[in-house]
């Protein structure tokens, strides 16, 4: 249900608004309130209350609202969506009516000087109006501008009340710290001479290139006019004032901003514009691994330095880096912005060595000579030494690594014994040695193999070695007949004769002594295809030396029978 | 251990022709036990000192850099330590104790890097030709000529038709056996040539993007870590590799060449 304070009211009173819910309220639509001028809200309110374990909710909206204009107005109806039905207000009608001027005792600010002489009748907004005022219109990016927001009035203000601030899109703004009340002075603005204040004053720098548009700055102001006398009395008392609601607007004001010239634009510009200088500062140049170490860099200067970004020195990559802590000490005044900002680095050394911490380049651009100007700072050398106990720092693992523990475990104990020490750069493998050795083996192979064939060839020649071989053959049967026959012994020498030459047919033919006779020493080498004349004439020595052991042999003498049975071995050996 | 008993005996023979340098080799067998004399009383510097004296005098063995990689472990300088580890590594790869240790140095490296996957057949064949240290693997070749050379020579003067096949083939055999052999050992000199690596002696040394100062760092190494060299500028510049296959260009002074 929709509610307000008062269904008449005159122009300056304020009245308040109130719509109230039982229940939930989904999504609220407040009516039109155009009519009127809003003081402040919407203001919510939630409440919810327990009874007897049920829980009820409710919610308001009030706003405090004022009349612009006498009339009769209706307060159209809000809409809400309750429990998920759709709910409507009852519509109120107002009445205004024309408003007593308000007497207002008190003042809010500084009264206007006497000699400022308000014209009667004379159209408020002439002597009363705000003024946006720039100090540049045409700017850089990045380049501080101050806004001031200024009241020129020629007559009394009893009340002020700043009801619309604009919201500055486009720009990062800083408010300029008042140093004391806002106190009149006198200027001459179009010929006329008004008493000026500044209500507020702001510091803006442009985010982005283009014309950007400053909203107007709204107030509403409660003047005291001279109202035309109404008798003589009143003008005698110069009592007759009227004191009047007054809303005032100053006029938007456009900015032209231009983009920061790309011409000699520094690499690593981050956006600083203004005048800066930058100094950089090492608490201590020797260190051990693991203790920290503080970097400082003072950038110190005007311009937007609120805003410059992290300077990132480019520490060892050995270095741990934490974020680094910044301080500002900045002052801002109606000339701008200006101060110091420090930006210390805590970096802490993992490891021993000599390190260089590489010089910072700072760049900005200067917006008065429209160039941009690169500042360097020195670099440091630092020396770190061991530290008390090294970490080992992961700088390679390209995910959780688990190390293997080796736990309890040393080192393999010494090779002892023979060093099987050797020249440096003399390896066994590929030394003359080597291939000497490895050669030796086929070399003896290749001397193996000529001297097997120098071998073949004396064998080549087959009957000399074989009547020698056979001579040989013959001489060791025989050799019992021969002793025999030196010793001239004739019986014993046909035996050994006859012996001799079984032996050697036994062993030639291979069969055994006993079983030899005649007709199977006959078949047995014509089965070999010996000749038929070696046959015949081995049997006949054969029988020869069977009858010399009994009768003495005369028709030839033992020395033939010898020979003859020699030249036999040799005749079979030749011929199988 | 059959190998060098072997070689052993092809080094006395050497002996005989060269009894001076036999006599040298005595003195810093004697030195070498000092050596380790001192590494049991825990003087690890001293021992330290005394293993280089050998090399100082131009010798050198898989024993020897072991055992002076173990003094420098001890001693807590594990950059050295791993240095020799390696370099007994190269003389000795098939060696237990090297490897081990060289793992167990490795772990009290700053970088843990890890290695990327390699193709399984060249790891293989890797693992294959470094199982056996190059002069063992001369040696083996020179039995395996000799018995193979006396097959062939039997097979010359055998008469029987089966066992001078039997010879031949199995001469054959031997001698292909040999030529393997000599095959894997001279592509282990050949991998060891090609394959030089380093370690990592400053402690914290940046890794560049290029040979030059003033470019940006690709990575950070620390003392101990092992690369391997791809190449150099001439101009006291390498160009390194990590296990991982990450590249860079280090210092000379930064490393030493295993």
């Amino acid at each position: 249900m929709a509610q307000v304070t008062k269904t008449t009211v005159a122009t300056g009173e304020q009245f308040e608004l109130t719509f109230s819910v039982n229940g939930d309220a989904g999504s609220f639509n407040p009516p039109d309130l155009n009519d009127f001028q809003l003081l402040s809200g919407p203001n919510t309110s939630n409440s919810m209350e327990f009874v007897n374990g049920k829980a009820t909710s409710s919610s308001s909206v009030s706003y405090i609202l004022t009349p612009v204009r006498v009339g009769t107005f209706t307060i159209g109806p809000a809409t809400a969506v309750i429990n998920g039905k759709k709910m409507t207000t009852n519509p109120i009608k107002m009445t205004v009516v024309k408003g007593r001027p308000v007497q207002q005792q008190s003042r809010s600010m500084g009264g206007g000087g006497g000699d400022v002489q308000a014209p009667r009748n004379a159209d408020l907004s002439k002597s009363l109006f705000l003024r946006a005022d720039i100090n540049r219109n045409n700017v850089y990016q990045g380049q501080p501008i101050i806004l001031s927001y200024r009241v020129y009035t020629r007559v009394d203000i009893l009340q002020s009340q700043v009801t619309k601030l604009p919201d500055l899109t486009g720009f990062w703004n800083e408010d300029v710290k008042a140093t004391g009340p806002a106190s009149f002075r006198i200027e001459n603005y179009k010929g006329q001479r008004y008493n000026v204040a500044d209500v507020k004053q702001i510091i803006l720098f442009p985010d982005h290139a283009g014309n950007i548009t400053i909203d107007p700055f709204e107030m509403n102001f409660v003047a005291r006019v001279q109202a035309s006398p109404r008798d003589f009395m009143d003008q005698f008392f110069g009592g007759n004032v009227q004191d009047i609601n007054y809303p005032a607007k100053s006029l938007p004001v456009v900015v032209h901003v231009k983009p920061l010239p790309e011409a000699g634009k520094p690499a690593g510009y981050s956006g600083a514009v203004g005048q800066f200088s930058v100094e950089a500062s090492i608490d201590k140049t020797h260190l051990k691994a693991n203790e920290a170490l503080n970097y400082k860099i003072k950038v110190t200067g005007s311009g937007n330095i609120k805003l410059l970004k992290d300077l990132n020195p480019q520490f060892p990559a050995d270095f741990e880096k934490y974020d680094p802590k910044m301080t500002d000490s900045v002052k801002e005044s109606a000339e701008g912005v200006s101060g110091t900002r420090i930006y210390n680095y805590l970096v802490i050394p993992r490891h021993k060595g000599d390190f260089t911490i590489a010089p910072v380049t700072f760049s900005y651009f200067n917006p008065s000579t429209g160039k941009y100007v690169t500042l360097t700072t020195k670099s440091f050398k630092i020396n770190v030494e061991k530290g008390l106990n090294e970490n080992n720092v992961t700088s390679l693992s390209d995910d959780d690594k688990e190390d293997v523990k080796l736990l309890n475990k040393d080192i393999r104990y010494l090779k002892t014994g023979d060093a099987d020490l050797h020249e440096e750069g003399d390896s066994f493998f590929g030394s003359a040695g080597f291939y000497l050795l490895l050669l030796l083996g086929p070399i003896l192979s290749v001397v193996a193999f000529m001297v097997r064939n120098q071998m073949r060839i004396k064998n080549a020649d087959v009957v000399g070695v074989k009547s020698r071989r056979a001579s040989k053959v013959a001489a060791k049967h025989l050799a019992n007949a021969n002793k025999e026959l030196q010793a001239n012994n004739t019986q014993t020498f046909y035996e050994a004769v006859f012996k001799g030459l079984y032996g050697y047919l036994s062993d030639k033919l291979n069969i055994s002594y006993a079983d030899l006779d005649r007709d199977k020493i006959t078949t047995a080498l014509r089965a070999k295809s010996a000749k038929e004349e070696t046959i015949g004439e081995l049997l006949d020595t054969l029988d020869l030396c069977e009858m010399a052991r009994y009768a003495p042999v005369t028709q030839i003498s033992a020395q033939q029978v010898f020979e003859k049975a020699k030249r036999i071995i040799n005749a079979i050996e030749d011929e199988i | 251990m059959k190998f060098n008993q072997i070689k052993l005996m092809f080094c006395f023979l050497a002996m005989m022709i060269s009894p001076a340098l036999v006599f040298a080799a005595d003195n810093q067998q004697q030195q070498f036990e000092q050596a380790n004399k001192l590494y049991d009383k825990g003087q690890y510097k001293q021992a330290v000192e005394a293993y280089n004296q050998i090399l100082g005098a131009g010798y050198q063995s898989a024993a020897l850099y072991f055992n002076l990689g173990n003094a420098y472990y001890k001693d807590g300088e594990i950059p050295e330590a791993l240095l020799n580890y390696e370099k007994a590594h190269r003389l000795a790869p098939g060696d237990d104790d090297i490897n081990f240790n060289i793992r167990l140095a490795n772990s009290k490296t700053v970088d843990k890097i890890e290695d990327a996957p390699e193709f399984f057949l060249s790891k293989w064949w890797k693992g294959f030709i470094l199982k056996y240290s190059a002069d063992g693997l001369a040696t083996t070749a020179i039995i395996l000529a000799f018995i193979g050379s006396a097959l062939l020579i039997w097979y010359f003067f055998a008469m029987a038709g089966g066992v001078k096949k039997f010879a031949f083939f199995s001469s054959l055999f031997f001698f292909f056996v040999a030529i393997c052999v000599i095959v894997i050992a001279a592509s282990q000199v050949n991998y060891f040539e090609n394959n030089k690596q380093a370690i990592v002696f400053t402690s914290s040394v940046d890794v560049k993007t290029s040979p030059a100062d003033a470019v940006s760092t690709a990575f950070v190494l620390h003392d101990g870590t092992k690369v391997s060299v791809l190449g150099s500028n001439g101009g006291g510049w390498l160009k390194i590799e990590l296990a991982n296959g990450n590249e860079g260009w280090i210092k000379t002074k930064d490393v030493k060449e295993i």
